[in-house]
């Protein structure tokens, strides 16, 4: 679904990805962690080229992204992407929020568009919310609203770059419990996230970088209990709970 | 000079009435025509100055430089006896049928008024955050799509109140028009004048219903706005 192959990228002199090769199927879902300023943002926003590669070879969904044939906006349909600070259209209202892709793009009709929207919001808990505007939700009710826009859709791939660092504790909860719904529906999904507890939970692959490095790759237990680098374990004993930590052998 | 007789039926009745009504006509027409029309073009010129393509970008910045950089009476002339010379005949009998003068100081005023929307229209988006276009490109639309769905109806609603300024300088300016024969206000006011002598009166008309004009204006912009503002309140 997704392939890096020796992708290479550069802001001015730095180089914020180096060398990454990474593979995502069809169905599988993985979590990207890693320190701050690593590169997980540049990451997950070249699989939508909301940020461009210098250098090596990118293929989602069949399509390469370095060929100039490639439809950018019509791939970019087909992938939902969340923002960490929601980015929802402020002028909008939530249900016009979640029907203007695909009344304007997939040339749906109003009526549909907004039957298939309020199937969406009923899923999310957020029906009652259809009319009304971003800046009336707490940051949690965005988030999912925002989850929802990506969804009505219909994508073939999920992205999401920490959807739950800029919420309250008390709202990450109803968030993930979103993304893990649709993770069990067998939706392809790449999230940078720090929630560990999630990466346990629903990862197929835990992806850890640093410095513009994949640095490791492996299923959740197997990165938690048994980190191959240094830096890995530095991280993980400065993110870990107890919690975490006691569930290994 | 005292023995000035105020005579105030002169405007409020009879011939004379009529023609700084029709006057008051032409100026509203031409004003609203103008409005709606030097909007839609700002807003063309907004992108283009904003576009990435170097000819759309480069093309706007000269238009914004000769627009904004000449009298506006002067663009008038130029509309009125320059592109008469340039137009095919056809073309031209058609305009003087339909009033060649009302059209020139249209496009003239529609062109002037732009250049200045134009640019306010630009900060105005450069103002909304980069990650509206981001989650605008993500969804799949272009970057004029985006621009049409998401940026510039933000943009607008922030542009409001130098805007308002823009379509308040378009009526006023509207009255340029009489120096090439449009009937409008002040063309009326003056030929009431030249044939009563009741300038006074006459001017004091005209006075008072450009600024009914500007304050109708800012009036129902302000109504808008405020059912606009209202929506960003909440939470
Ligand atoms: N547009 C840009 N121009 C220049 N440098 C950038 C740009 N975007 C990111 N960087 C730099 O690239 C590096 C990687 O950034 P990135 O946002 O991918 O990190 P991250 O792993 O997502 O970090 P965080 O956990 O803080 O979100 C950082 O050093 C950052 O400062
Ligand atoms: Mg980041």
């Amino acid at each position: 679904m997704i392939q890096f192959t020796n992708v290479n990228k550069w802001f001015n002199t730095l180089h914020v990805l180096n060398n990454i090769n990474l593979q995502v199927k069809q169905g599988e879902v993985i979590v990207v962690c890693g320190p701050s300023g690593s590169g997980k943002s540049t990451l997950i926003r070249t699989i939508n080229q909301l940020e461009p590669i210098n250098d090596g070879k990118l293929i989602v969904d069949g399509k390469d992204l370095s060929d100039k044939s490639t439809d950018i906006n019509k791939l970019r349909a087909e992938i939902g992407f969340v923002f960490q600070q929601f980015n929802l259209y402020p002028h909008l209202s939530v249900i016009s929020n979640i029907t203007l892709a695909p009344i304007k793009l997939r040339g749906l009709s109003k009526k549909d568009a907004e039957e298939q929207a309020m199937q969406l919001l009923t899923r999310v808990g957020l029906a009652e919310k259809r009319d009304v505007y971003p800046s009336q939700l707490s940051g949690g009710q965005q988030q999912r609203v925002a989850i929802t826009r990506g969804l009505a859709m219909k994508p073939r791939i999920m992205l999401f770059d920490e959807p739950t660092s800029a919420l309250d504790p008390e709202m990450i909860g109803e968030v993930l419990a979103v993304m893990q719904d649709l993770a069990k529906s067998g939706m392809t999904m790449v999230v940078v996230t720090h929630e560990m507890g999630f990466a346990r939970e629903v990862a197929h692959r835990v992806v850890f970088m640093d410095a513009g490095t994949v640095l490791e790759e492996a299923p959740p237990e197997e990165f938690f209990c048994n980190p191959q680098t240094d830096r890995a374990k530095q991280f993980l004993n400065q993110l870990l709970t107890p919690m975490h930590g006691a569930t290994c052998n | 000079m005292l023995s000035y007789k105020f005579d105030w039926s002169v405007i409020t009745s009879g011939q004379y009435h009529e023609w700084l009504i029709s006057g008051l006509k032409v100026t509203i027409q031409l004003s609203i025509s103008g409005i709606l029309l030097s909007f839609l073009l700002g807003l063309i010129v907004a992108v283009m100055r904003m576009s990435h393509l170097k000819l759309f970008r480069w093309s706007a910045c000269v238009f914004l430089e000769f627009t904004r950089n000449t009298p506006l009476l002067v663009q008038i002339f130029f509309w009125y006896f320059g592109s008469y010379k340039l137009l095919p005949t056809a073309v031209n009998e058609w305009l003087n049928n339909t009033g060649f003068e009302f059209a020139a100081a249209l496009i003239a005023l529609t062109i002037y008024t732009s250049a200045f929307i134009a640019e306010d229209i630009r900060s105005g988006v450069l103002s909304i955050p980069k990650e509206q276009m981001e989650a605008a490109q993500s969804s799949g639309f272009s970057y004029i799509r985006s621009m049409q769905y998401i940026i510039l109806p933000q943009a607008v609603r922030i542009t409001i109140p130098p805007l308002v300024n823009q379509f308040l300088n378009l009526a006023k300016n509207s009255s340029l028009a009489m120096t090439i024969g449009v009937m409008e206000l002040t063309y009326q006011a003056r030929q009431v004048e030249s044939y009563t002598f009741k300038g006074f009166e006459a001017f004091t008309a005209a006075t008072v219903v450009y600024l009914a004009i500007s304050v109708i204006i800012t009036f129902l912009v302000d109504q808008y706005n405020e059912r606009v503002l209202q929506i960003h309140k909440g939470a």
